[in-house]
């Protein structure tokens, strides 16, 4: 029988992901607050915020205790014991203790990271070492109900709400939780505190500050709700400190439901073949309407219009459930930028805005290191040293900036610096050293980039550290095109480079198989397969003007896609074979080989010139190549029509 | 039939108490992610258990306590307190504020099953005066 | 005014298109091959983000073609809101044609690149043949053709 320690660790092993997505959340809040911190301003770090890193801390350290991450479990101990420290104004917070903190969190995040990937832990005592710098020797740990009521200016009238609860406003999802938001939507809450009554029942009393009319409180009377305005001078509710102003985390029970990424990537791929559906729909309506009475029409015509409208509205409404802030990859970047400027020696401040811009949460993760090499490229390579900055009559300290936005259906982030700008010269020079033939002219813009992008161009010694490891702007562009987007480069000598990224809102991703066919990759909507066999070549049988190949017990009709596509298949002892259709009209379709499986953002093929029966369109596998999507379906019905015409025209 | 309530504002920490308790028989789960809410499940049904956390966000676990007692109906409910804080003044708080038991994270699940059983199974048991921790 | 050319050669001919019709002059990385599409088109390329086209001008005027080297380029264009690709041997130049001096095309143009003529213009002793993008563009004759 086991031992207790065993099923313990068992049990525990079963919540590990919990953990690594509730530590995330956290991070994720922490690096927010982190990047907002100021330590020159005038008040310090505000009690709020103090508050909400503290507990953010105090969290993961009990979670990282109770999964024995041990590493974690200690660093944020210490994490934690330095805002308490901060919170109780023992200590404030200096220059030297932000980048503990940052230091702290940074590792924290790594730690982390290297028990779910089973990799080797990074070392913790240097940062224990730099919070214990800046942290006064700490006496016995006090048990902790220390609260600070912070004294801000009064936001509109004091109201005095009294809430009442019952299984029948529970039952309606009036809860004292639901309570609380409303009226954080409203003001500010002030004090919160529960009250048993004279009749033994219990009521919750908040303060709440609003500059809203009474006319909202009223309308709440229904909900068990009773409000009344507070005199000015009206005692404080005993106990309760104010709610923290920064609005609080996240993780309380909640209005939000975590949703695996999987189940909405289903979501989508339902919804995509209710489009497809409709549209047969309404070809098969178009059949028919010469016999339908124009009444009837009519009214089966706007059904099915607005069934259009719904599901377009539906795939929007799934859509945007994978909005997250870009905020989530530009709230790591102060980290980087301290990080590069103080190894590099330069003085980079950096600025950001609109971190509230959402986007996919699939271009958050694969945006994400893009980015950062950008950023890493203008701090390392844009910004000059604060010695030739004076020369050239700029301020020391080079600015950077961090911006997105959303514009229709695009989301732009853009990258820029007040650094040197771009040598063109050096550039014009470099390319013409690997063969790349350019005029005298202007270097600007699209062919700029192209030759920055070229294969074998770098300026700089790859083993340039700081520069992100040699990866150079070809993979940030194939990123970025990867997602059907657009990199620009603007860029002016002497003062400064921007770098736009412009991204679609909005993405069709499907799971595709990747198959080469004499010589030529092609993706295969993972949909459309239902099988991906090998078959020996000797059994193929030619029967009449076609193939067939045996199939569980059977024969399947074999199609060779290298003679679709007027290709030259590579010979080979054994045929790989797409499965496409279902029953009667199932077929085989053969091609060189199968490679793998991976989710492609498909592109739509438009222009006349290249519309071809049997291609829905192309991807972009990461290296900028174009790589046609086939409908194999399609391609298997035209090739036996194309026989069965052939075989009449020769009588056979 | 009587609920457990289990209150921590860590969602994680939830689950895994209610996975550590699953096997108690005729009890049903609530879980409650701040004392305020804690006190509210108190009012909409028969508790027959609380597993309480102290740190949290609005109302501090001995907070909460503290009414629990005030309140008649509830003088009697088993609380096990369930926190990170190991020292010696912190449990002396709260056993004195009204804890039956006094837990510290990490919990050994079979540990914490075999008291909230017991505790949920006889609640008089919580009236004879205060349990230490075992 | 809109007198702005984009200049590129052709087996040694020398080709203007309106500036306004060009989006972008680009490098022509990978191009791929379309199954079943017309004989003239390379295939496609990415290009801003878009999938376009890649006319070889070389085969569409009849000649033979080469491989790319490292002054061919894609000349971009755009009307009637299709972008298309145009693969040339090499395009640099940017110039400012005034309108009066290009002449139609002389009688004897004829053949496949007297159809895409717009007109003639020499400047400094060079002859350059503007062409017509709508019709360089047009798909309809080849149809016709394929049948």
């Amino acid at each position: 029988m086991a031992s207790p320690e065993q099923g313990a660790d068992d049990f525990l092993a079963g919540f590990i992901d919990d953990y690594y997505a509730e530590c995330d959340e956290h991070l994720t809040t922490i690096r927010r607050l982190l990047s907002d911190a100021n330590p020159a301003a005038a008040r310090g770090m505000p009690a709020g915020t103090i508050e909400e890193l503290f507990r953010a801390f105090h969290s993961i350290k009990g979670l990282s205790g109770m999964v024995e991450l041990r590493d974690a479990e200690l660093l944020a101990h210490h994490m934690e014991s330095y805002l308490r420290q901060l919170r109780a104004r023992e200590t404030v917070l200096s220059s030297q203790g932000l980048d503990a903190l940052i230091g702290g969190t940074s590792l924290l995040e790594r730690v982390i990271a290297a028990h779910r990937e089973g990799t080797s832990s990074p070392v913790i005592a240097p940062a224990i070492e730099a919070l214990a710098i800046v942290s006064v020797p700490d006496l016995t740990g006090r048990p902790g109900t220390e609260r600070e009521t912070s004294i801000e200016q009064p936001l509109g009238t004091a109201w005095s709400v009294v809430f009442t609860p019952s299984a029948a406003l529970a039952a309606r999802g009036v809860t004292v939780d639901r309570v609380r938001t409303r009226l954080t939507e409203i003001g500010r809450i002030t004090g919160a505190a529960p009250r048993v009554d004279d009749a033994g029942g219990i009521t919750f009393e908040f303060v709440v500050e609003s500059v809203q009319d009474a006319s909202v409180f009223e309308s709440w009377a229904n909900d068990g709700i009773v409000s009344t305005q507070r005199a000015a001078h009206s005692p404080e509710i005993a106990g309760h400190a104010a709610e923290p102003a920064t609005g609080g985390s996240a993780l309380t029970s909640s209005h939000f439901v975590r949703v695996d990424l999987g189940r909405l990537d289903e979501l989508m791929r339902m919804i995509g073949d209710l489009v497809i559906t409709r549209a047969r729909l309404g070809e098969s309506l178009a059949k028919i309407e010469a016999r339908v009475p124009a009444v009837e029409w009519r009214t089966v015509q706007e059904n099915s219009h607005s069934m259009e409208r719904q599901l377009r509205d539906l795939r929007e409404g799934v859509m945007r459930v994978r909005l997250v802030r870009i905020g989530e990859i530009f709230e790591r970047m102060p980290f980087v930028v301290r990080d590069l400027a103080r190894e590099s020696g330069r003085g980079v401040e950096l600025q950001i805005t609109g971190q509230e811009t959402e986007i996919d949460k699939y271009l958050v993760e694969r945006m994400m290191d893009p980015v950062l090499h950008l950023v890493r490229n203008a701090v390392s390579h844009g910004i000059e040293p604060a010695a030739a900055r004076r020369a050239s009559g700029k301020d020391e300290t080079g600015l950077l900036t961090l911006s997105a936005a959303s514009v229709g259906d695009l989301v732009t982030i853009e990258v820029a610096d007040d650094g040197r700008g771009v040598d063109v010269d050096a550039v014009r020079k470099r390319a013409r050293a690997i063969g790349i033939a350019v005029d005298e002219g202007p270097l600007e813009g699209r062919e700029l980039l192209d030759i920055l992008c070229a294969p074998g161009f770098s300026t700089r010694d790859t083993a340039d550290r700081a520069a992100g490891r040699g990866v150079g702007m070809a993979v940030v562009r194939n990123a970025v095109q990867e997602l059907g987007g657009v990199l620009t480069l603007d860029t002016v000598r002497g003062q400064g480079t921007r770098f736009l990224i412009e991204l679609p809102l909005t993405l069709a991703i499907t799971d595709a198989i990747i198959a080469s066919v004499g010589g030529q990759i092609f993706a295969v909507p993972q949909s459309s397969v239902r099988e991906v066999i090998d078959v020996p070549a000797e059994s193929v049988r030619a029967l009449e003007n076609h193939e067939i190949m045996p199939y569980r017990g059977g024969v399947l009709p074999l199609l060779r896609l290298a003679s679709v596509f007027g290709l030259i298949a590579r010979p080979g002892r054994t045929l790989h074979v797409f499965v496409i259709g279902s029953g009667a009209s199932a077929v085989g379709v053969a091609v060189d080989r199968i490679h793998t499986q991976r989710e492609i953002v498909v592109r739509t093929m438009t222009d006349p010139l290249i519309r071809s029966e049997g291609i829905t369109g192309a991807t972009d596998l990461g290296d900028g190549r174009v790589v046609l999507i086939l409908d194999l379906l399609r391609t298997a019905r035209l090739a036996s029509e194309a026989s069965a015409a052939q075989a009449l025209r020769s009588g056979a | 039939m009587k609920s457990i309530v289990i209150v921590d504002d860590s969602p994680t920490i939830r689950r895994m108490v209610r996975a550590a308790l699953a096997g108690i028989p005729a009890g049903r789960f609530i879980e409650a992610a701040s004392g305020l809410e804690a006190i509210e499940q108190l009012t909409l049904g028969p508790v027959g258990l609380m597993v309480l956390d102290l740190n949290m966000p609005d109302m501090h676990g001995v907070e909460v306590l503290q009414f629990v007692r005030r309140h008649p109906a509830f003088r009697s409910l088993p609380v096990i307190v369930l926190t990170t804080r190991g020292d010696d003044e912190s449990r002396r708080i709260a056993m004195e504020a009204g804890a039956t038991l006094y837990l510290t994270k990490p919990f050994v699940p079979q540990v914490l099953a075999g008291h909230a059983s017991d505790l949920f199974a006889s609640p008089q048991a919580a009236q004879e005066g205060h349990r230490g921790e075992s | 005014m809109k007198d702005n050319y984009i200049l590129f050669t052709v087996v040694d001919t020398t080709y203007g298109v309106a500036s306004q019709d060009v989006a972008h002059v680009e490098l022509v990385e990978d191009v791929t091959r379309v199954p079943n599409a017309p004989q003239h088109v390379d295939g496609v390329v990415f290009s801003r983000g878009a999938v376009v086209p890649a006319v070889n001008l070389r085969a569409r005027f009849g000649f033979e073609r080469v491989p790319v080297d490292a002054r061919t380029r894609l000349v971009v264009v755009q009307r009637e809101g299709r972008s298309v690709g145009l693969i040339v041997d090499a395009a640099r130049e940017f110039v400012t044609i005034p309108s009066e001096t290009i002449h139609p095309p002389a009688e004897g143009l004829t053949g496949t690149t007297g159809k895409y003529l717009r007109g003639v213009a020499t400047i400094g002793g060079r002859m350059i043949l503007i062409l017509d993008v709508t019709e360089l563009l047009n798909t309809n004759e080849l149809a016709a053709q394929e049948k």
